[in-house]
């Protein structure tokens, strides 16, 4: 691992953002070093999945590695992402765990925590397993949310997801920008079909209703040009044999429709059917009203 | 947007079946699905003893699981029939491996393909494994074959590591072909090091990874010992069984298809964009020999 920045640390670690880590957490001990990397930087830790970071505006990485003879070592990363929207939006894309009660918003599993806080991500893990590891990482992981001293907002734009009896995952929302991003959750084409930029939000989430998953995705453009240009562009490329209608029949049998409203475009994907889809693009049309 | 045609969500629908995202969509697909045409052969093999316990690989066992499958892939009667379809004396032959530290293809089964490679005639000194060096080994180089080895486990930027995926380290900067889900991987197998050269993929599953997070996420809990090896000759093909016998160990394990990091879209991009192989599973032959006790594909 290159180590493009670094600093040799003290006894207690504390970095220039002003978060304090514990020394020795559960008897784990800091080795010392601090690693940073700042904007592109990132792809000299984590190599490819650093697009992923800086397509939600990535400032800056800090990685600290704690050690315990006879135990798995334990790294935590602490991401700064400029704002909280894409602290959060980070932490939506990948998360699929329980709530661990950490930060603003949190998960636990398989060894690994993530959490978001004001405009931090972080994310702690063992690179092997052992005992008292978990809750080692845990309580590490309460100690740095503990230190974040600023809260931050959710991205708004949540707020216009149908919810209440609709069968919304609330697990499955994922907050995003750009066409990466959201093939990494939701393939929808090869090429950006959808003209999404690091200026677009996007909100991606899934509905269960009778047992099958339905997917609404949401997109919010800079003006209603943008979103009318994107619509179209959209249709041309995945339903041109309705381009009029937006509404589709896909080969599994399963609905997809798409409508613009206002700077917003709204596409359900596999719907079981034409009514289905229209009660997700009307509630999702009324939520967008009452923001 | 680029005036070349995308390809949608669509596609994976309309071709009944294949990779992980389409069985996702319709896990019962390929028992549905009727293909009339020639089917590519994929091989799945498994033994009960291939692994003990505490996760000792025995070779002897792996070796004739290695040749068994290869005498049906090549409808041939004996292992060395086989191997001689694919290789001749004169061949200078690398094996592809991959050492990721925590789930590396099995030493047993390096052994065992060095092992056949020698039968058929090849010198030692024209036969290399090798992985992260692959570009500056000579052998690589000069290469007129290759095999394809690698454990089949999910993977934090291609959703699966695959056969496809392994050759990766034939680049000069790997993370460039990260992005978007890995989903040109396949453009890889176009380089000159590479095109053509590639005789056999075997993807192991001996102890294969079905679920994981992160960029360097190994976990043991996730990890079964499925006792299998998967092979053929289309790496796509090869692949999409693969992918799929992750999701089902996935769907058995969780009760639900959970969803990886990222979807191995790259399989499907190599069958519908590059045209490497066949990902629709309807149009490949998967043809199981040895133990079937929870076989799940």
């Amino acid at each position: 691992m290159m180590i493009p920045q670094g600093v040799e640390g003290g006894e207690k670690g504390e970095i220039s953002l002003g978060i304090s880590w514990p020394a020795a957490p559960e008897g784990w001990k800091w080795d010392g070093k601090e690693e940073i990397y700042r904007s592109r930087a990132i792809f000299d830790y984590i190599d490819g999945a650093g697009e992923v970071y800086l397509a939600y505006n990535f400032k800056d990485l800090f990685v600290r590695q704690f050690e315990k003879t006879g135990y798995p070592h334990i790294i935590a990363e602490l991401y700064d992402m400029g704002s909280s929207n894409d602290a959060y939006g980070i932490f939506s894309l990948e998360r699929q765990d329980e709530e661990a009660g950490i930060g603003q918003g949190s998960e636990f599993g398989g060894g690994l925590l993530r959490f978001w806080k004001g405009k931090f991500f972080v994310s702690i893990y063992a690179d092997g397993e052992g005992p008292e590891v978990g809750q080692t990482i845990l309580s590490l992981g309460r100690t740095i949310a503990n230190s974040i001293q600023l809260t931050g907002q959710a991205p708004k734009l949540i707020n216009a997801l149908p919810d209440g009896k609709t069968g919304l995952v609330e697990k499955s929302i994922r907050y995003l920008h750009s066409h990466i991003l959201l093939n990494q959750r939701f393939f929808v084409a090869t090429q950006n079909i959808l003209n999404l930029n690091s200026k677009t939000e996007v909100i991606l989430a899934q509905y269960l209703r009778a047992e099958k998953k339905v997917h609404l995705l949401l997109v919010r453009y800079q003006d209603v040009k943008e979103a009318e240009a994107a619509l179209q562009s959209f249709k041309r490329a995945y339903m041109p044999e309705v381009f009029e209608k937006g509404l589709l029949q896909t080969e599994d049998k399963k609905g997809t429709s798409a409508k613009k409203v206002n700077e917003f475009v709204l596409i359900v994907f596999g719907a079981s059917n034409e009514r289905e889809g229209e009660e997700l693009i009307k509630g999702t049309e009324k939520k967008i009203g009452e923001m | 947007m680029d005036e070349e045609r995308a390809i949608t969500r669509r596609d994976f629908l309309r071709g009944t079946a294949g990779m992980a995202l389409a069985a996702s969509l319709a896990p019962e697909i390929w028992k549905e699905a009727a293909y009339a045409g020639e089917k590519t052969k994929v091989i799945l093999i498994r033994h009960p003893e291939a692994v003990s316990a505490d996760g000792k690989v025995h070779g002897e066992i792996v070796q004739s699981m290695v040749d068994d499958a290869l005498k049906t892939l090549l409808s041939e009667k004996e292992p060395l029939q086989a191997w001689q379809q694919l290789f001749n004396s004169s061949d200078v032959v690398g094996i592809k491996s991959n050492s990721w530290r925590d789930l590396p293809t099995p030493k047993e089964l390096e052994a065992a393909i060095r092992r056949r490679l020698m039968d058929v005639g090849i010198l030692e000194k024209n036969i290399s494994i090798d992985d992260r060096g692959v570009r500056n080994n000579p052998i690589f180089q000069n290469s007129t074959a290759l095999v394809n080895v690698r454990p089949v486990r999910t993977h934090h930027w291609a959703g699966i590591g695959s056969c496809i995926k392994n050759y990766i380290q034939f680049v000069p900067r790997p993370s460039e072909y990260h992005g978007d889900a890995c989903a040109d991987l396949a453009k890889i197998w176009d380089l000159p090091i590479v095109k053509g050269k590639t005789r056999l993929n075997i993807l192991c599953a001996l102890q294969p990874q079905f679920y994981g997070r992160g960029a360097s996420f190994f976990d043991r809990r996730y990890v079964w010992p499925y006792k299998g090896l998967l092979l053929g000759s289309d790496p796509v093909a090869v692949d999409a069984v693969g992918a799929h016998l992750l999701q089902k160990k996935r769907i058995a394990f969780f009760g639900e298809d959970r969803e990886l990091d990222v979807l191995p879209t790259h399989i499907s991009v190599a069958d519908k964009k590059y045209h490497l192989g066949v990902s629709d599973l309807s149009r490949i032959q998967l043809i199981k020999l040895g133990w079937m006790e929870d076989v799940l594909i």
